[in-house]
């Protein structure tokens, strides 16, 4: 550890224990949502699904809840959280330090990624509860989990920093995150689905993300993984550049 | 020696407004420095763009020479700036708060919790070192603001309007501490718009108004420059104004007031001895003396509302 920047791992620390420290509102409700979702879509409506490729309907739907959930709160964590600090000014006690801009994004890239991963990891446990699961693959599931939850902790440092007031976080959530894990292959195969949709659906990352996953936890996927982790990498290596862009602009931040 | 703060024809526009329009400064290293003006004038914009939360749209700024641009990371470093607004996280402790700022300055963790006890102390609120800064009232939220400013033991300390709305007491404290700060090789940018804490304080003085810089000066000098007031009572009242030669140039007025004679001139305490030899030898017998020197308040005033009614700032 010690050769990271005691200011970087300063402001890191910072933003994990921020959400550590506030269990009700940043693993409470994952912890609930999914305890429920696991209820009624695994078991209650399982029961009358068929397998898929062999999975029991239950254990196809984990690794979707666990990105679902992982990219959410990685995006919020970012998002709130850079947000929260404009709002009540306190991001300049990061941003009149000496910190570089590169440090100043990374450590928020970071730590929403590390609450994305946390929440992940309580979700799949709250699914064991519900069916046996294990790791297929396990380098898969690690690479996956991080590249997920990095590129979406990314994406909410922009939103965080686009946004104007509280309500355009709320948007973001209803009309970014939502959509693409509706259609993101979370509850169904996209196999199912006729020609033309099935088309659309490879446009959206989200199904790239749940199969990469659910290849970590079952061993099989819809979608080549080794693309699927490719095109993802570098996505997040572009929104994390532009991240760090968007710092060096002072962009929301500076006037 | 490389000056603490050195601005060169500096300008920050929002829109039309002219927040800094060409202000050119030193500040040097060691200097207690006011920077004094009405609301609006571009003393926290200027404050601003030295930490790097106000964009210059032109001229250069360097503290301690490093460019606040391209060296951002080294002039930050060296600057401590308790702010006009209360920016503070809320998230934490304020112990933790000032823990964490350390850090983002390189500070390593054992010695940050050391420096934020120390200057908790310092500022008198290390009893409420387990509070989040919301639990705070007033006056203790100021005096956090610079702790939160000292615990990377700047070489540049800049207050922008500290004793706004503060107590007598606290106001008094926080003098005593920065000027010990000062002595002990601190610089220090105090911006403020209560004269008396400039006059009390400050080596020199920059006027801003507008976003121009209308005068640097020492306090003692700027007050030299305004007119003082002598106010002078006869046993027996004289009927009519008597001559006056004294201080010759530097009279502006001289009147009878009630009996009493009311000279006012620039530098009145330098005029004052010859006025009473003179009046002396003209036989009139003097009971009171009374000089009172002109305010830098009354000269500021003068100033920057000279620049006003001549529309000279835009
Ligand atoms: N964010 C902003 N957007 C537009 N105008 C601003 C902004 N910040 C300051 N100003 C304007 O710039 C001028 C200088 O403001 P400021 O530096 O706060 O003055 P002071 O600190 O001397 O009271 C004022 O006219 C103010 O209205
Ligand atoms: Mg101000």
């Amino acid at each position: 550890m010690s050769v990271l920047p005691v200011g970087f791992k300063t402001l890191t620390r910072r933003e994990i224990l921020r959400f550590l420290r506030r269990p009700k509102n940043t693993f409470v409700p994952p912890l609930v949502t999914n305890v429920l979702y696991f209820s009624v879509f695994g078991v209650i409506l399982g029961q009358r699904i068929n397998e898929i490729n062999g999975v029991p309907y239950v254990l196809f739907i984990l690794p979707g809840l666990v990105v679902l959930g992982a990219i959410s709160n990685a995006f919020e964590n970012a998002s709130f959280s850079i947000f929260h600090g404009r709002w009540n000014e306190y991001i300049d006690e990061a941003l009149t330090s000496p910190l570089s801009y590169t440090q100043m994004a990374l450590a928020y890239v970071v730590a929403g990624a590390t609450r994305g991963l946390f929440v992940g990891v309580l979700i799949a446990i709250v699914g064991a509860a519900f069916t046996s699961v294990g790791a297929a693959r396990p380098l898969y599931l690690v690479a996956f989990g991080l590249v997920v939850t990095l590129l979406f902790s990314g994406i909410g440092i922009v939103g965080g920093l686009w946004a104007d007031d509280w309500d355009d976080l709320t948007m973001m959530n209803q009309f970014i995150v939502r959509p693409l894990v509706f259609f993101g292959g979370v509850f169904y195969s996209i196999a199912e689905l006729p020609a033309t949709l099935r088309a659309v659906s490879l446009l959206n990352p989200m199904v790239y993300m749940v199969n990469g996953v659910r290849y970590g936890f079952v061993g099989q996927a819809e979608v080549d993984p080794h693309l699927s982790l490719l095109v993802l990498s570098g996505l997040t290596v572009a929104v994390v550049a532009l991240d760090v862009a968007l710092f060096r602009r002072g962009y929301g931040l500076t006037e | 020696m490389v000056a603490a703060i050195e601005t060169r024809d500096l300008r920050k526009r929002y829109g039309d407004v002219r927040a800094l329009d060409g202000v050119s400064l030193t500040v040097p290293e060691g200097s207690f420095f006011g920077l004094l003006g009405p609301n609006g004038a571009g003393k926290t914009t200027f404050i601003n763009v030295l930490v790097g939360l106000v964009e210059r749209t032109g001229g250069d700024a360097a503290v301690f020479g490093h460019d606040v641009e391209r060296d951002y990371r080294q002039a930050r470093d060296c600057i401590g700036l308790a702010p006009q607004e209360f920016n503070v996280d809320r998230f934490f402790p304020i112990r933790e708060v000032l823990e964490h700022k350390a850090g983002y300055h390189g500070i390593p963790a054992d010695e940050a919790r050391e420096r934020a006890d120390e200057v908790l102390k310092q500022v008198g609120i290390y009893g409420k070192r387990d509070t989040r800064f919301d639990w705070l009232s007033g006056g203790m939220k100021r005096r956090f603001l610079l702790a939160r400013a000292l615990i990377t033991d700047p070489d540049l300390l800049v207050l922008d309007e500290p004793t706004a709305g503060v107590d007598v007491q606290l106001r008094h404290d926080l003098w005593d501490l920065i000027t010990d700060l000062n002595e002990a090789g601190t610089t220090i940018l105090l911006t403020t718009h209560y004269i008396e804490e400039a006059e009390r304080l400050c080596d020199e003085v920059a006027i801003l108004d507008s976003g121009r810089v209308v005068e640097v000066a020492s306090p003692d000098e700027l007050m030299d420059r305004g007119t003082d007031t002598i106010t002078v009572t006869f046993r027996d009242p004289p009927s009519s104004v008597p001559d006056v030669a004294a201080g010759n140039g530097h009279v502006e007025s001289v009147d009878l007031d009630d009996g009493r004679l009311v000279v006012t001139a620039r530098q009145g305490g330098l005029l004052a001895p010859d006025l009473v030899r003179e009046l002396d030898r003209g036989g009139h017998e003097i009971v009171d003396l009374d000089v009172s020197r002109t305010s830098l308040e009354e000269v500021f005033v003068e100033m920057t509302n000279g620049q006003e009614s001549t529309g000279g700032s835009r």
